[in-house]
Parts: structure tokens; C-alpha cells; sequence
């Protein structure tokens, strides 16, 4: 399989780990870039484990300017980039009638003008290569939207919305946007869940179970591989059935 | 042969090469409109990697739209603006 060149945003989370660790399990020639803005105490342990395969990179995703320098840097070492995975994210959950508008300003910012930043960064490298896989991670939130998530809902719809759009703008280019809406997943999002909310959000899992940061990571990894390239600009739910 | 009609041709070459054209570069007139009625008929995802392959290849950055509008109308205006581009101080 051949090497190739990944950043992921969000690497400090359960869910950028996995998905950093599934691309790093794919070829041993592939190396993953963490873009991180804040915490990064596992994302250091992760690339402790692989030394020489990947590299912490500071990014905010809100900031466009940031992300043409980290595209740089990482064009400038490897003289490509075949793969990004927009996964950074955040919520702040509220009742709309109490949300404050910093609330919905900071949930959209990260979560949707981060991705369109990121987008727009890699576009000059995929377009001249003629070859790129993107990967948006929105969220079940953005098919279904519950309440108290109205500005994370508006947010990954925006992202499912953008996927398909630039799918369609980029798709004879031999570039392809998917993006994955995973449901309710065992990570430190879920560990804030008290017992009675857990059990709630169990009930409406046909599986009866949470899902795994790897079941997702896998998904991705597919989205981005050579031989998913006839798939662009879907949406696949990754919730045990509730949909 | 002169420059001129060396980074003409070779516009035609990456015009067909990079944006997939099912003609050959010969076929391409010099003063034939890019984009338009009677034109090669591109779009705005041609212009889009035209834009790229510019910078990527003679270094032209054409970020202004207005400024891209004027040289992307044929081989001409683009050799033009490239021969431009390549007279300025370094």
C-alpha cells in the first residue's frame, strides 16, 4: 500500500486518536499530522508510539491564516498532502431561548467555519495534484437534530451541506468529500453524562450500546482510501440503528 | 520559433493536460474565447485549476477575480500576463 501524507484536526480527542491510530495502522508509510490548538497530552503520547510517523501541529481552526501555514509546512516536508480530516469540534449546549451568542457564535465557529477554512486551505494542493480525500466529521445532531444543540445542530448540518456542495464543485478533479455523522460515542463527551442521561441515550440505540471511536476511525479511514473513490458527497451515519 | 508562440503552445498543452480537454492542444486557436458562447467551454471548476496550474507553473498568482476575469479570456491574454509576470524584478 502506498504511503501517504494525513492531517488530522482534533487529534487530542478519543475520536482524532482513533482515527490518527486506524491511518497509521493502514501503511506503515503513512504519516499523520496532529493539528491541535490547546490540549495535547495524548496526541504526544500517540506520536510517542510511533515516533518518525507523525508530528503535532498547532492549529486553530477558526484562524485562516493558520491553516495556510500548517498546509505549507506540511507541503513544504512532504511536497503533498492526499488526506484531511476536518474532526476538530466543540458544544456548548443550551435551551436557544437561553443560549448566548457566544454560544452559537463559538460552536459554529469551530465546527463549521473550521471545516470551510480547512477545505479552502488544501484546495491549491489537491487541485494541483489532481487527488485528495476529505473527510468532514459532523454528527447525528445534523439529521436529527435534538433539543438544547441548536447551534451544534445547525453546525454539523452546515457540514453535511458543505460536503456535498464542494463534492460536486471538486469531483472531476479526482477530489472527494464525505462525511461521516457518528451517534452517541464512548468518549469524554459521554463521560459528562450522568447515569440517568447514559441509560436515556441507550434506549434509543437499537444496539443498546455506545459506539466505539474506532468503529467511526474505521469509517473514515475507508472514506479515504484508493478504493473509495467513486464514493463523494454522502453522509454515513455511524449510531447502531437509530436513525 | 519565437517565445511567444513556445509559451503559447505550451498553454495549450496544460490547458488540455490539466483540465482533461477531449481536443488537442492544435485544435486551440490563440484568440478562441475560454470560457463563453463560441468559446472552449469552460467553467468555473476549469477556471478554478487553471488558477492553480498558473501559480504552479509560472508562478502567477491571479487571487483578484477581476484581474483573473481579464487574463483568462484566451492564450493570448493568458501568455501575455506570463510573459508579463516573467519580465518583473525577482
Amino acid at each position: 500500500m502506498n504511503s501517504r501524507i494525513i492531517l488530522i484536526t482534533g487529534a487530542n480527542g478519543a475520536l482524532g486518536r482513533a482515527t490518527a491510530q486506524a491511518f497509521l495502522d493502514e501503511s506503515p508509510g503513512n504519516f499523520v499530522w496532529f493539528g491541535i490548538n490547546r490540549r495535547r497530552e495524548h496526541a504526544e503520547a500517540l506520536a510517542a508510539t510511533n515516533p518518525g510517523r507523525c508530528r503535532i501541529i498547532s492549529l486553530d481552526v477558526t484562524m485562516p491564516d493558520a491553516w495556510k501555514s500548517v498546509v505549507a509546512e506540511i507541503v513544504a516536508v512532504h511536497q503533498r498532502l492526499d488526506v484531511l480530516i476536518n474532526n476538530a469540534g466543540t458544544h456548548d449546549d443550551a435551551l436557544l431561548a437561553q443560549m448566548k451568542w457566544e454560544s452559537w457564535h463559538g460552536v459554529l465557529a469551530v465546527n463549521l467555519d473550521g471545516v470551510f477554512h480547512g477545505c479552502q486551505a488544501v484546495m491549491p494542493v489537491m487541485i494541483s495534484q489532481r487527488n485528495g480525500r476529505i473527510v468532514n466529521v459532523a454528527s447525528l445532531s445534523a439529521l436529527v437534530a435534538p433539543p438544547g444543540q441548536t447551534n451544534y445542530a445547525a453546525a454539523k448540518a452546515g457540514v453535511v451541506a458543505l460536503t456535498q456542495s464542494l463534492a460536486k464543485e471538486v469531483a472531476r478533479i479526482g477530489i472527494t468529500v464525505n462525511a461521516v455523522c457518528p451517534g452517541y460515542l464512548d468518549t469524554e463527551a459521554l463521560a459528562g453524562l450522568d447515569a440517568a442521561a447514559k441509560k436515556k441515550a441507550l434506549e434509543q440505540i437499537p444496539m443498546r450500546r455506545f459506539g466505539k471511536p474506532k468503529e467511526v476511525a474505521a469509517a473514515i479511514r475507508f472514506l479515504a482510501c484508493a478504493e473509495a473513490g467513486y464514493i463523494t458527497g454522502s453522509a454515513l451515519k455511524i449510531d447502531g440503528g437509530i436513525f | 520559433m519565437n517565445t511567444s508562440t513556445e509559451l503559447k503552445g505550451e498553454i495549450k498543452r496544460l490547458l488540455v493536460e490539466n483540465l482533461m480537454l477531449q481536443i488537442s492542444a492544435e485544435e486551440i486557436g490563440d484568440d478562441q474565447p475560454l470560457f463563453g458562447p463560441n468559446s472552449l467551454g469552460l467553467d468555473s471548476v476549469d477556471a478554478l485549476q487553471l488558477v492553480v496550474a498558473l501559480d504552479k507553473n509560472y508562478g502567477l498568482k491571479l487571487s483578484d477575480t477581476e484581474v483573473a476575469r481579464k487574463v483568462m479570456q484566451t492564450v493570448n491574454t493568458l501568455a501575455e500576463a506570463i510573459q508579463k509576470h516573467q519580465s518583473l524584478p525577482k
